[in-house]
């Protein structure tokens, strides 16, 4: 996309991969025709179980593989052109830094392969490592660097050249809880400027953090595309704990696991009802002398929702 | 342009940060130091009257001449003939050491830029595959190139200083070492793309250089060859590159000799061209 156009940040159609592996070049199909679009200024997630086609898909976007047949677009240029690569920023997984480098020197290198201009580089490098709180380590060597501090000197890397897409690969890998939050604040903050982020991540409650949208692929195929949202909203129901309900099926609830015979509390789920509803369940047991001590609303995790999708698809 | 510096300096750097090219300057350093401090020149009236080594005195060095009358009359060697042979040594000593260590200094390199973390971060950028190649090459180059100026630049002008004898003509050697350093580079390259092994791409381009040793008596093992076979040891000695017969022309260029016969650099030469041309080509057909 030219300055000014509306083609989406990421648009991918039809996209195919077939591999050769082994003695035998035996045929394996990496991605089978997917389509997926990402519009700019969306923070979108990619989920997938090992081997799902995630890191082909994003290596064809960064023009590393090509593809067997379907086009890959960034920003309206194809995906394989170097001008596609001027305005994005990416963060592999596993990245491998030269551990001889300091931070600044680094940054430096990185911002010059990107096409970063001299001046830029000598003010963006401290802008960059102050965002992601490595000011104090500019003049470090790499090699000193712990996990959590390499993922945030190669998320600066990733932004040297201001780009308008971010792709993150597994950007928390490794990193304690406190350096989750900074990255995830840092994923926040880059989506205030209106940078579109294509993030890819095994940590589930990560994307559903961040995420505007998500896509799940599944042996090569995108099998579910939409916002965390829309595919975590279940049908309406409340979790209920209290003492024992003498007789739940007559109140219509369920009782979703074995009672613990040593608790002296029950969970019961009330299914498919609403506010209402719900208001002269409540009477109802108040009125048996049921004792209530929690209700809370029931919602799916994106995680429950993954393993639900991924499961069913690899049913036969 | 950006880009491609980028690219050099990350590879010059590359190289710098190895311990084995820090020996290598060291082992160089110690070179032309020892010439500077352990080794002491009498000269008299343009000839050498007598050396001294870590202030040992050596045999006094003479060179045999056919005088008129057909006798061989011993004189001392002449200033000329002492800079000139101790020069075209130190060439051909550093076209062999500087180039087999300094392979074996970037061997890792290419195998490194395709490891996985690496390639990703470096192919990712705005630049086509073919200038990353291309300056990854010219950083090798440039390290190349300071490594044997540093050695024979320095042997030069320490031996110039001490005889105020200066054979320009010994610089020359420099860019030989560093093409022919280059043409063996371009099979490390195109081996490590092909198969990203460290191991391999050394065995492979050191076991040209010793095929290249055999190639030295091309002459001698031509008609004692079979006829088939023969064929295609030709074949190989003008399809290879003739590493070892380069040592002529550089020791000759170090003396200030004509080089007569500039074959086994050209066709070395070609051979690299080659190797790059099928390395560029591999890279841009393999998925990274």
């Amino acid at each position: 996309m030219e300055p000014g156009s509306t083609s989406p940040a990421v648009r991918v159609s039809g996209l195919t991969k077939s591999f050769s592996r082994g003695l035998r070049r035996t045929p394996v199909l990496a991605l089978n025709a997917v389509d997926l679009e990402v519009a700019t200024g969306e923070v979108f997630g990619l989920l997938g179980p090992n081997g799902a086609g995630k890191t082909t898909l994003l290596k064809i976007l960064l023009g590393l593989v090509r593809p067997s047949a379907g086009q890959a677009s960034l920003l309206g240029v194809p995906a394989d052109s170097p001008r596609a690569r001027a305005r994005i920023g990416y963060l592999p997984e596993n990245h491998r830094f030269p551990a001889f480098l300091t931070a600044t020197q680094m940054l430096d290198i990185y911002g010059r392969l990107a096409g970063v201009d001299s001046a830029s580089r000598r003010r963006r490098i401290p802008e960059l490592l102050e965002l992601v709180s490595m000011a104090k380590w500019a003049d470090t060597r790499i090699r000193q660097f712990s996990k959590g501090m390499m993922q945030r000197v190669g998320i600066a890397q990733a932004l040297m050249n201001d780009p308008e897409i971010v792709f993150l690969d597994e950007p928390t890998d490794g990193v304690d809880p406190v350096g989750r939050k900074d990255i995830r604040n840092i994923v926040v903050e880059l989506r205030r400027q209106g940078k579109t982020i294509f993030l890819n991540s095994h940590l589930l409650s990560e994307i559903e953090r961040v995420c505007t949208r998500v896509a799940i692929m599944n042996e090569g195929h995108v099998v579910r595309d939409g916002s965390v949202d829309a595919l975590t909203q279940v049908e309406s129901g409340y979790r209920i704990t209290s003492t024992r309900v003498s007789d739940p099926a007559r109140l219509g609830l369920v009782v979703p696991d074995a009672p613990n015979p040593d608790s002296s509390t029950f969970t019961y789920l009330a299914q498919n009802v609403g506010r209402d509803d719900l208001n002269g369940i409540v009477d109802q047991l108040r009125r048996d002398g049921v004792l209530i001590e929690a209700i809370e609303p029931v919602r799916q995790t994106l995680e429950d929702y993954f393993i639900e999708v991924v499961g069913r698809e690899a049913k036969p | 342009m950006t880009g491609i510096i980028g690219v050099v300096i990350l590879t010059f750097r590359e190289v710098w940060a190895k311990k084995i090219t820090l020996g290598l300057f060291i082992v160089c350093t110690l070179l032309w130091l020892l010439m500077a401090f352990a080794l002491n020149l009498d000269i008299v009236e343009g000839s050498i009257s007598g050396i001294r080594i870590f202030g040992q005195t050596a045999d006094t060095p003479t060179e045999t001449h056919v005088d008129d009358a057909g006798n061989a009359v011993q004189e001392l060697l002449s200033l000329e003939t002492f800079v000139t042979t101790v020069e075209s040594v130190v060439a051909g000593l550093a076209y062999w050491v500087a180039t087999l260590l300094g392979l074996f200094a970037v061997s890792a390199l290419m195998p490194s830029v395709l490891e996985r973390g690496h390639v990703d971060l470096l192919f990712s950028k705005p630049l086509h595959r073919l200038t990353v190649l291309g300056g990854h090459v010219a950083g090798v180059a440039s390290v190349a190139l300071v490594l044997s100026t540093y050695l024979l630049g320095m042997v030069f002008l320490v031996i110039s200083l001490k005889t105020g004898f200066w054979n320009v003509n010994f610089l020359l050697s420099i860019p030989i070492v560093v093409t022919m350093m280059l043409v063996m580079y371009g099979t490390m390259t195109l081996v490590a793309i092909r198969t990203e092994s460290t191991a391999l791409s050394l065995i492979v381009s050191y076991g040209l250089i010793v095929a290249s040793l055999v190639f030295l008596a091309h002459d001698q093992l031509i008609p004692q060859i079979n006829p088939p076979w023969r064929s295609v040891f030709v074949a190989l000695y003008h399809i290879l590159p003739n590493f070892a017969e380069v040592t002529e022309p550089v020791a000759k260029l170090a003396r200030g000799d004509d080089v007569t016969r500039w074959y086994p650099f050209y066709s070395s030469v070609g051979f690299g061209v080659v190797m790059y041309g099928l390395a560029s080509l591999s890279l841009l057909r393999r998925d990274l």
